[in-house]
């Protein structure tokens, strides 16, 4: 080695060594995802409250649009500055106002996303309550206990470790898989009838309801690029951890979502979820497989759901931090704990909405699984694919500047071709919205609820015209993360 | 000069009488490593290149001198003259907590940290006054609104880059606050900029 030849230094290789390798980023990508509770608390649920059998292919299928979208995103990761959140691929692709539409449209999502967890967590724990003591309190009182444990840990910055989360994820899947095996050996008497991983039993009327669910089991995929920064290698690394989480969920999702229409078959999974609920797949397991593994995978259920909870909240809570530390949202919002570095006027918020939420459901009695749930999930999925769409839209135009080297596949067809499918999946959604909800096809409710993300995209759009009016020197930050702050003395 | 920048953000940032912390642990290394970097850059050892996107940092100078600290820090900048700021913090942010309380206590600043009953005790500091002084001395300037030095307009960059100017500052004048800082060469500004974003980047970060 000659002596000019640049090495790598002492630096570079101690930095290395806290970095994030693959494996690292798809346990935390897939644990967002919470496999468990997809497959315990929202296939179910999808059956009954739609009834379509296509659920299994319904998870394939959109695993291949989200591949297909992750295509021009990890393409964009590689050639955008710390690439935080949707909004910042917005801003950059589409304009900052574009990018404070997305960021607002994003903040909704996450937001739904995060406390639809409190409607499934008393169905989780309940169960187990009553199978130990005899009893179990409401719903809503196991609801408050983990809405209290996320807020306090949310101050703390407890973040769940990698360990922790790691051998989590993995008993999590194991149990499932589990559960799959024992669902397959005891097949119904008509045999084992692989109807729900063909196109047909998917595309009835109520497809877009079986989609809105499913939808958000896919929530925290897109989370991988924000290791890019943290990450070994941001160009091998990141797209390899995205793939391989896609691939990761589309595939358990629906093997486990058809597994349980094994036992009952085709014909007698909605009748069994729409009786059974959440406890359908351990009741399942409890006479396949006796009742100490049903009760594990009960355990593993509240586990995962608290998990899940901790990890949205978290992500909410910083990207509130990353929107306030920009000047997007007031900036009482970039303040931090000193004490633990919490981005904590984020967190303090999502613990309110949190306790606002849960009170107004235990009040007016509604159903905290089917109408909290499922709608504020089916919610968020409608927001995440919106957002996916405006992203997959920002490829285009980011790359239609410059293609900086890449391939027409990447920074054209694909994002072109994953935009139209979204766009598709969003229309039928909407059409089926009704059955998501569980209202009348004429109820006004259907259209107010998706009318809440056009309406947080005009808001989003006067926000950045009022920015650009009044403070320009913000507005022309918009979409530049922690790297905004690198303006200001430039 | 004066007693050492990073000592006397040191001091703010620990309770004077009883050394406990008053900032989380990382975001305190980033600050004292800011502190260390700002030094090497008050005493003209290093300087920030402004013509290169991601603000380089480099040596002026060839040889090491100073402290041991100092030394080791310059050495490493010497050695490996093409990293931007951004990296500079992150790397000895890994240490300088450390490296600092031992300088400290070897300077008979703090008192070794004792062990009671498994838990360990932070260092106090030797002299509760001089411990109190850095920071009283901030405040009274922007309490009498006097111009201040150049090091403790650094410090109090520092103390609002990782956002604990609200809590240890007596009254916060935002106005007063922006005008000490933008008045720094800019090397100084940019040092202090790229805390801030490595302090937010330390937040928005899940580990």
């Amino acid at each position: 080695m000659s002596l000019t030849e640049q090495r790598p230094g002492a630096v570079t290789a101690a930095l290395a060594k806290d970095r994030l390798g693959i494996p690292s980023i798809v346990f935390f990508v897939v644990s967002a995802a919470a496999p468990l509770m997809v497959v315990a608390g929202s296939v179910p649920t999808a059956y009954a409250v739609t009834g379509v059998i296509g659920v299994p292919f319904a998870f394939l299928m959109l695993g291949a649009v989200f591949a297909l979208f992750a295509v021009g995103y990890v393409t964009m990761a590689r050639h955008v500055v710390n690439a935080g959140a949707f909004y910042a691929y917005a801003a950059q692709g589409l304009g900052r106002t574009m990018g404070a539409a997305a960021a607002w449209v994003a903040l909704l999502t996450y937001n739904a996303l995060q406390l639809g967890l409190y409607g499934i967590i008393g169905s989780a724990t309940e169960p187990l309550l009553l199978d130990w003591f005899g009893a179990s309190p409401p719903w809503w009182i196991i609801a408050l206990a983990a809405w209290a444990l996320t807020g306090v840990l949310g101050l703390l910055r407890v973040d769940l470790n990698g360990r922790i989360l790691a051998i989590l994820l993995v008993s999590e899947i194991a149990i499932v898989l589990l559960f799959d095996i024992g669902d397959l050996a005891h097949a119904a008497p008509g045999g084992i009838d692989v109807t729900g991983f063909t196109p047909g039993s998917l595309f009835v009327p109520g497809v877009g309801a079986a989609l809105a669910t499913v939808v958000a089991g896919f929530a925290g995929v897109e989370s991988s690029v924000v290791f890019a920064e943290e990450s070994k290698d941001r160009h091998r690394t990141v797209p390899i951890a995205t793939y391989a989480g896609i691939a990761i969920i589309a595939l358990l999702y629906s093997f486990s979502a058809w597994a349980q229409t094994v036992p009952t078959g085709p014909d007698g999974i909605v009748k069994a979820a729409t009786e059974q609920g959440p406890v359908l797949i351990f009741n399942q397991a409890g006479a396949h497989l006796g009742s100490a593994v049903a009760t594990i995978g009960s355990v593993l259920f509240v586990t995962s759901s608290i998990a899940c909870m901790i990890a949205f909240h978290n992500t909410t809570a910083r990207y509130i931090f990353a929107l306030g530390r920009e000047n997007v949202l007031p900036a009482v919002f970039g303040r931090t704990s000193a004490r633990t570095a919490a981005p904590i006027a984020g967190s303090v918020l999502q613990t309110a909405l949190g306790l606002i939420v849960i009170t107004v459901y235990a009040i007016s009695g509604l159903d905290p699984v089917t109408k909290l749930f499922f709608t504020f999930g089916a919610f968020g999925g409608l927001g995440l694919l919106t957002l996916l769409t405006l992203t997959s839209i920002a490829v285009i135009a980011f790359f239609a500047r410059a293609p900086r080297g890449e391939t027409a596949w990447r920074t054209r067809f694909a994002p072109a071709l994953s935009a139209l499918a979204l766009g598709v999946i969003i229309g039928l959604m909407l059409i089926n919205f009704d059955t998501v909800l569980g209202v009348a096809p004429d109820s006004v409710i259907r259209w107010v609820l998706p009318g809440i993300f056009v309406l947080a995209i005009v808001l989003g759009v006067a926000w950045a015209r009022v920015l650009k009016a009044t403070r320009p020197e913000v507005y022309a930050n918009i979409g530049l993360g922690p790297q905004a702050l690198d303006g200001d003395t430039r | 000069m004066w007693p050492s920048l990073v000592d006397d953000l040191y001091f703010v940032l620990h309770d004077s009488v009883t050394g406990h912390a008053r900032l989380h642990p990382r975001l305190t290394s980033l600050a004292l490593a800011g502190a260390a970097l700002a030094e090497l850059t008050l005493t003209e050892q290093v300087t920030v290149d402004l013509t290169t996107p991601h603000d380089r940092l480099y040596a002026t100078t060839q040889y090491a001198t100073g402290d041991p600290l100092s030394r080791s820090l310059l050495g490493h900048i010497i050695a490996e003259p093409h990293h931007p700021v951004g990296t500079w913090l992150l790397f000895f942010a890994r240490t300088i907590y450390a490296d600092v309380r031992s300088r400290m206590v070897a300077g008979k600043l703090l008192n070794p940290p004792a062990r009671h009953l498994l838990k360990q005790q932070p260092a106090a500091p030797v002299d509760p006054n001089r411990a109190a002084w850095p920071l009283s001395r901030l405040n009274l300037t922007v309490q009498r609104g006097e111009p201040p030095a150049i090091g403790d307009r650094v410090l109090y960059g520092l103390l609002a880059a990782t956002g604990c100017a609200q809590r240890v500052m007596w009254e916060h004048d935002p106005a007063f606050m922006t005008a000490m800082t933008a008045a720094l060469p800019v090397p100084l500004r940019r040092l202090l900029a790229q805390t801030k974003i490595a302090v937010g980047q330390a937040v928005i970060s899940r580990r």
